[in-house]
């Protein structure tokens, strides 16, 4: 986009302002809009779960314009604070926690290179802006001059706090495995069939995908770890006296984060933008040539990505409404007793599966290792792109190839 | 810096969105009248009893010490499992089929996760992980 603005004749720094600008306005209609389609079908999930029809009338069928209404309403709604209330505190907090869910975002991939900004320590990023949601939440309970807002921000600090450590140490596996922290370049390598995706590579990282489920979970304040909100003890813990849109923006961060974790779990476990079968390579598209055929196989990889993320969200929202909520004793235990242990221990397993068994425990079930890798990476003008449809490298290729009869060479190395 | 300007562009962009939207509600909104009680911090409908604004519990300082320490250690980790793939050469040690590049990596992470180990097992014997 960028590069294309340059090429009509502007300076550089406006083509990279107007190209940021594109991608924030679609990435904010991302949000908004995915937050209103997850916030009905949380209350349509919440119905049939519990033997309930949820809305059923506006829009007419199924209440699918409920979410719009209510936002509208809000939008209406006076905006009240307490007597003794932090008044700048108390009206940053919502926008600080609005803004760091959406700026993670930004280096979120969608499919191959359609991205807000590529960066190079992608995954840092969205871990670390994905963690300053939290002082949102923490100035929010301390503004309020409500008990039940600082009770709520208390748990919420101590909980998120915590949970970042073991989050930290599930994402790093796949960075390990990858060698690289761009989310693009991840999501590359899990190209191919369904055994590429890195929940696959060992039984490590198949642990670890359940531990990082954990922590997202917890990290994103949803139950049973939504200790910072409990309205069954806390009221509505650190969103008590809040009203109107202010009140709705923590609600759309959470709905953003929520779907921002799942993206990152697809991304990073489960083979991003790559369908369980690679359909477009065994028909010969590649999405990295720049051509129509190549934003038809983007597109695909688009929808793939989103219907994964959507999966990790409706997952979330069927955790929420079926198990108990956690004391917040037990909320810590679990993370530092439990996951942070299990992630270190899987770490060192996947660390040692990588640099001793490349090929998996039984090597002459798959080709040596390296061969597959260095042919996606130094593809062909430049960039990181290319699945090498033709070049004999690619699995799925290599399924069908006559030369290995046993049919197990799908089990390639990464 | 042109992988830094379109990121501070979107946290302005994304401020902007917010407070106009706030902005919007405060002009289409209700007037406020406000009142007394209405302003009151919620206390289940009672009478606030005292103020707020009290000391922490010290549990939860505690906690964020932990998680300074092994959040910082646990950064170090990244630049290394970058570095294992690339710079310490273990993809030409993996082609070449020797085991001691991969050993030593192994190694000296190995090394490092056993401090943070024992960090670990002095906060768990100390009880800062009992929440009561």
């Amino acid at each position: 986009m960028a590069e294309f603005l340059i090429g009509l004749g502007l300076p550089g720094w406006l083509a990279w302002s107007i190209a940021a600008l594109v991608s924030a306005v679609l990435l904010l209609n991302v949000i908004a809009g995915g937050a209103l389609v997850f916030i009905w079908a949380e209350r349509k999930i919440a119905a049939r779960i519990q033997d309930r029809l949820g809305p059923t009338r506006t829009g007419g069928r199924f209440g699918w314009l409920q979410s719009l209404a209510d936002g509208i309403k809000l939008l209406a709604k006076e905006d009240l604070m307490p007597e003794g209330a932090d008044g700048l505190l108390f009206r940053l907090a919502p926008y600080v926690s609005f803004c760091a869910s959406f700026c993670a975002f930004i280096a979120l991939p969608f499919a191959f290179d359609v991205v807000g900004q590529r960066l190079n320590v992608a995954v840092f990023f969205v871990v670390a802006v994905l963690g300053l949601e939290v002082f949102g939440v923490i100035l929010a309970g301390y503004a309020s001059a409500s008990k039940w807002s600082l009770f709520g921000a208390m748990r919420e600090a101590a909980q998120v706090v915590s949970y970042e450590v073991p989050l930290g140490m599930c994402v790093v596996v796949p960075v390990m495995l990858a060698g690289t922290m761009d989310l693009v370049t991840i999501g590359e390598k899990q190209a191919g069939w369904m055994s590429n995706w890195y929940l696959f590579h060992d039984p490590f990282t198949f642990v670890i995908f359940w531990v990082y489920v954990t922590c997202a979970v917890a990290s994103v304040n949803r139950a049973p770890f939504d200790l910072a909100e409990a309205e069954s003890e806390l009221v509505a813990g650190f969103h008590t006296e809040y009203s109107g849109l202010r009140w709705s923006f923590f609600f759309m961060a959470e709905y953003g984060s929520m779907f921002l974790v799942s993206a990152l779990a697809a991304v990073l476990f489960l083979g991003g933008w790559n369908g369980p079968v690679p359909v477009a390579q065994l028909v010969g598209l590649s999405e990295g040539t720049g051509d129509s055929a190549a934003y038809f196989v983007r597109l695909l990889g688009l929808g793939n990505l989103i219907a994964k993320a959507t999966l990790g969200v409706l997952l979330m929202m069927w955790i929420r409404w079926t198990l108990p909520r956690l004391r917040i004793d037990q909320v810590m235990t679990t993370c530092l007793k439990y996951c942070t242990p299990i992630a270190a221990v899987m770490f060192a397993g996947a660390m040692f599966w990588q640099l001793f068994l490349p090929g998996g425990l039984l090597p002459g079930w798959s080709r040596p290792a390296g061969e597959i890798r260095e042919g996606w990476l130094e593809g062909p003008g430049g960039l990181p792109a290319a699945h090498p449809t033709t070049s004999g490298h690619n699995v799925g290729v290599a399924a069908t190839d006559p030369s290995d009869s046993s049919g197990l060479a799908t089990r390639s190395p990464r | 810096m042109e992988a830094i300007l379109p990121v501070l562009l979107f946290v302005a962009i994304a401020a902007a969105v917010s407070v106009g939207l706030v902005v919007g509600s405060s002009l289409i909104g209700p007037n406020k009248r406000t009142n007394r009680v209405k302003e009151m911090p919620y206390e289940s409908g009672m009478d606030p009893v005292h103020d707020t604004r009290r000391r922490f519990d010290v549990r939860f300082h505690l906690v964020a010490i932990t998680f300074l320490v092994f959040d910082v250690e646990l950064l170090f980790l990244y630049p290394w499992a970058v570095a294992s793939r690339s710079a310490a050469g273990v993809d030409a040690a993996v082609s070449q089929g020797l085991v001691s590049g991969r050993g030593l990596v192994f190694a000296g992470a190995m090394a490092f996760i056993a401090l943070v180990v024992v960090g670990f097992a002095y906060d768990w014997r100390k009880g800062v992980f009992r929440w009561r």
